[in-house]
């Protein structure tokens, strides 16, 4: 065992196999993590090990923060060698720094951690590798910063929202302000120190169809913006833009999935039959802002999305169409209580919308709702992602796989 | 210093206001209209009068920078009197500046550090890496190091010198977990490829300690199972004995996620390849990727079939698609069998040709 854990002595095989992948993860044009590790003090030769042996280098490990239930994991390596501690932080919504406030953030990173950052974990949080022998002072250091450690295990994990209208012209309603308030929502905040859920319980907020934060598919509670009927348009705005050769109108109607749009070239007038449009953004991304949401803009409140769970990855399902997306915070509430009390652990909500049913769920709390239920689910929405597969079987797709693979060779 | 028991109430990042820079924020709401310069750099247009120039940089996998890295990210964007940045849900960095000569500095000084500019339009966004060996107990395959690999070799869809027919997102993921999801173009999910097993030893301690309390409490490890592939039992010993049905197993990883000592044979583990998942509701809208084929093999560092089965799918699609066309719409229109059969896919038990059902996500909300 070498004085310095960071940099083992030669003689381990698997070691001296993983650090020759090291190696060559630091050649090609992509910038490398291995690199960037390299520059920072993370432990490089636990995830070298892991290269050579073929499997993770990690069990989970312990750690204990004074107070601090949520926010934090703690690994060892199989071999006893490493330890690796890691909050994960939440950013502000739109992760939108003044480089300031970012210094600030990255000092926080030399000083108590290994001078490297996760810059996006897939919840989307700040990954932030501290180490073990500071974590306290890590923790006060960086709730002075205005900001802190949560959304590990079975609790309320970090809050999503598109960019909206920071950045962005479609968004249709201010998503990162939704955030913030379901962040603050008495019922969730009290609970985002705590692990009393089945499993891990997501939220995500896209201002306009794009779905930029993924609510459809990655959030157990989701809010996407949209409009009712036809889209507006601006006739005149619309013509200037074809007759400027910027947009075609024959590919605008050809490429409406919903065949919602006419063109009369006599005229020279774009229609919309609002009962068809399909809010795919099509039309409006081509010739925006000539064309742009319809005024009685809506939001679309959907559950039961995640891609880890009992059943599998799936997409969510529809609840309501809210004229406010602050107004469903007690139906949350009194779902989230009903699925603790009825799904055993690791079952997400949308497991247990699989197993009772969507609308025999949503009708027991929907007095708690703004609006009536609406909505229809289409089937098939789940995937089976993995599978065991016999050694004949491996053995016809690698042979496919290797054909392709020569057919690139060079 | 706050008292301890304080951190249980969480110091949340609050109002995302007071965060931004004056160039954002007074004009949130008041975008009008982008224009794209090349496939890194929007131009964003606001009613107040004002330009702000949004320049999107390539992260490396699984977004992780060293903090020196980001200073001198901080410091290209204070050069530039912007002094302000974003990290993107995928992992990238958009630096700000505040004219159009100021953006095309920023990404040459970007350029000169190594990192690529692109990723807006009809190119490559992201290639998502969930961390997989770097912390993560689960991982089968490393996915940091396959999606180094993969983007080593698609720079230029990403750069956007080599236009594509859309949007291109990857998510690579270690695990059936699949952390990022299953949202996006193409899909890599490593797992095992053959039914777990356990270490016969350590196994223990993931099971109740004495045989006498089966009657009344079904192991986790076992009552994780989606399929009842594990069945418990009393050992002789008074202890608790578990045994893995492969017939029934579907290899989702679940057992992995609650007990470390669940193993599998390191010669059978390879990467699922799911295509056609998105998330935004253009075409035939959010809909999640399906399997193409359910094993590959995955060999770090150069991981070369796997490349070149992901580099196959983007070629097929490049050929087929119409312009604009996700590989989802690309699907839809042509069929999934034509696609299975351009690609000669063998089909198997799990992978058979199943057309991709649609109709999510808002959609659920609309007249039918």
């Amino acid at each position: 065992m070498g004085v310095n854990a960071c940099e083992e002595p030669a003689g381990d095989p698997l070691l001296e196999r993983g650090r020759a992948i090291l190696r060559k993860l630091e050649d090609g044009p992509w910038p490398s993590h291995v690199t960037e590790l390299r520059k920072g003090r993370y432990p490089i030769d636990a995830y070298a090990k892991g290269l050579g042996q073929g499997s993770s280098p990690w069990y989970g490990g312990s750690a204990r923060i004074p107070c601090v239930l949520v926010g934090f994991i703690a690994r060892r390596t199989k071999d006893g060698k490493h330890t690796e501690l890691h909050f994960r932080v939440y950013h502000p919504s739109g992760q939108i720094y003044r480089t300031d406030d970012l210094r600030k953030l990255l000092d926080l990173a030399d000083e108590y951690g290994l001078g490297t950052v996760g810059a996006m974990g897939q919840t989307g949080d700040l990954i932030l590798p501290i180490r073990a022998d500071c974590a306290s002072q890590a923790v006060d250091a960086l709730r002075d910063l205005g900001t802190d450690l949560g959304g590990t295990g079975d609790t309320f994990r970090d809050t999503a929202a598109c960019v909206g209208p920071a950045l962005c012209e479609y968004a249709l309603f201010d998503s990162l302000a939704v955030r913030d308030f379901y962040f603050q929502y008495p019922d969730i905040y009290a609970k985002l120190s705590s692990q009393f859920f089945p499993f891990k319980v997501k939220l995500k907020v896209s201002a306009c169809p794009m779905d930029c934060s993924m609510a459809a598919h990655r959030s157990d509670f989701g809010f996407v913006g949209f409009w009712e009927g036809a889209p507006a348009v601006d006739q005149a705005a619309f013509r200037a833009k074809v007759d400027q050769g910027e947009v075609s109108p024959e590919e605008v109607v050809r490429r409406c999935p919903g065949s919602a749009i006419g063109w009369d070239p006599v005229s020279r007038t774009i229609s919309f039959d609002g009962s068809k449009c399909r809010k795919s953004m099509n039309c409006i991304r081509k010739a925006f802002p000539a064309i742009r949401a319809g005024p009685n803009r809506k939001i679309a409140f959907t559950i039961g999305g995640n891609s880890k769970g009992r059943f599998g990855p799936k997409l969510s399902k529809p609840v309501a169409v809210l004229d406010d997306p602050n107004s469903v915070g007690p139906f949350m509430t009194r779902l989230l209580d009903y699925w603790s009390d009825r799904s055993p652990h690791k079952d997400r909500l949308g497991d247990l919308l699989v197993e009772e049913g969507l609308s025999s769920t949503v009708d027991r709390f929907k007095d708690s709702l703004p609006v009536t239920p609406s909505g229809h689910a289409p089937g098939g929405s789940r995937i089976v992602n993995s599978c065991v597969l016999s050694d004949s079987e491996r053995g016809a797709y690698s042979t496919w796989a290797e054909a392709i693979a020569k057919e690139y060779d060079g | 210093m706050s008292a301890p028991v304080q951190r249980l109430k969480k110091t949340l990042p609050v109002p995302y206001t007071k965060y931004l820079p004056d160039a954002i924020s007074r004009n949130v709401g008041h975008w009008t209209e982008r224009k794209f310069h090349g496939a890194g750099i929007i131009e964003h247009i606001s009613d107040t009068g004002d330009h702000l120039f949004t320049v999107k940089i390539g992260g490396p996998p699984n977004a992780r920078f060293s903090t020196a890295t980001l200073r001198k990210f901080a410091e290209i964007t204070d050069s530039e009197g912007s002094r302000a940045l974003r990290f993107t849900r995928s992992g990238n960095v958009e630096l700000f500046a505040e004219s159009l000569e100021s953006a095309l500095r920023v990404k040459k000084a970007v350029e000169e550090l190594g990192y690529f500019v692109g990723g807006w339009g009809n190119t490559l966004w992201s290639i998502q890496s969930c961390t997989a060996y770097l912390t993560c107990t689960t991982a089968v395959v490393d996915a940091p190091s396959l999606t180094k690999a993969l983007y080593d070799h698609l720079v230029p869809y990403f750069t956007g010198a080599v236009p594509l027919p859309s949007k291109l997102r990857i998510n690579v993921a270690g695990c059936p977990s699949s952390c990022g999801g299953l949202a996006a173009d193409i899909v890599l999910s490593g797992h095992y490829g053959a039914a777990p097993d356990f270490d016969r030893e350590k196994i223990r301690l993931c099971l109740p300690a004495r045989a006498e309390v089966l009657d009344r409490v079904v192991p986790e490890v076992q009552m994780v199972c989606p399929v009842n592939a594990i069945r418990s039992f009393p050992n002789e010993d008074g202890s608790v004995g578990i045994e893995i049905i492969a017939e029934r197993c579907i290899g989702c990883g679940r057992c992995k996620d609650v007990c470390d000592h669940v193993t599998w044979n390191p010669e059978k583990i390879g990467v699922s390849v799911l295509v056609g998942g998105k998330s935004s509701n253009t075409g035939v809208g959010p809909t999640l990727a399906r399997v193409l084929v359910p094993w590959i093999p995955a060999h770090p560092p150069e991981y070369r079939e796997t490349v070149a089965v992901v580099r196959k799918i983007i070629d097929t699609w490049r050929a087929g698609a119409e312009p604009g066309e996700r590989i989802a719409d690309w699907i839809h229109r042509v069929g999934i069998e034509t696609v299975f059969q351009q690609l000669r896919v063998p089909v198997g038990r799990w992978n058979r040709p199943v057309e991709l059902s649609t109709g999510y996500g808002v959609r659920q909300f609309l007249p039918r």
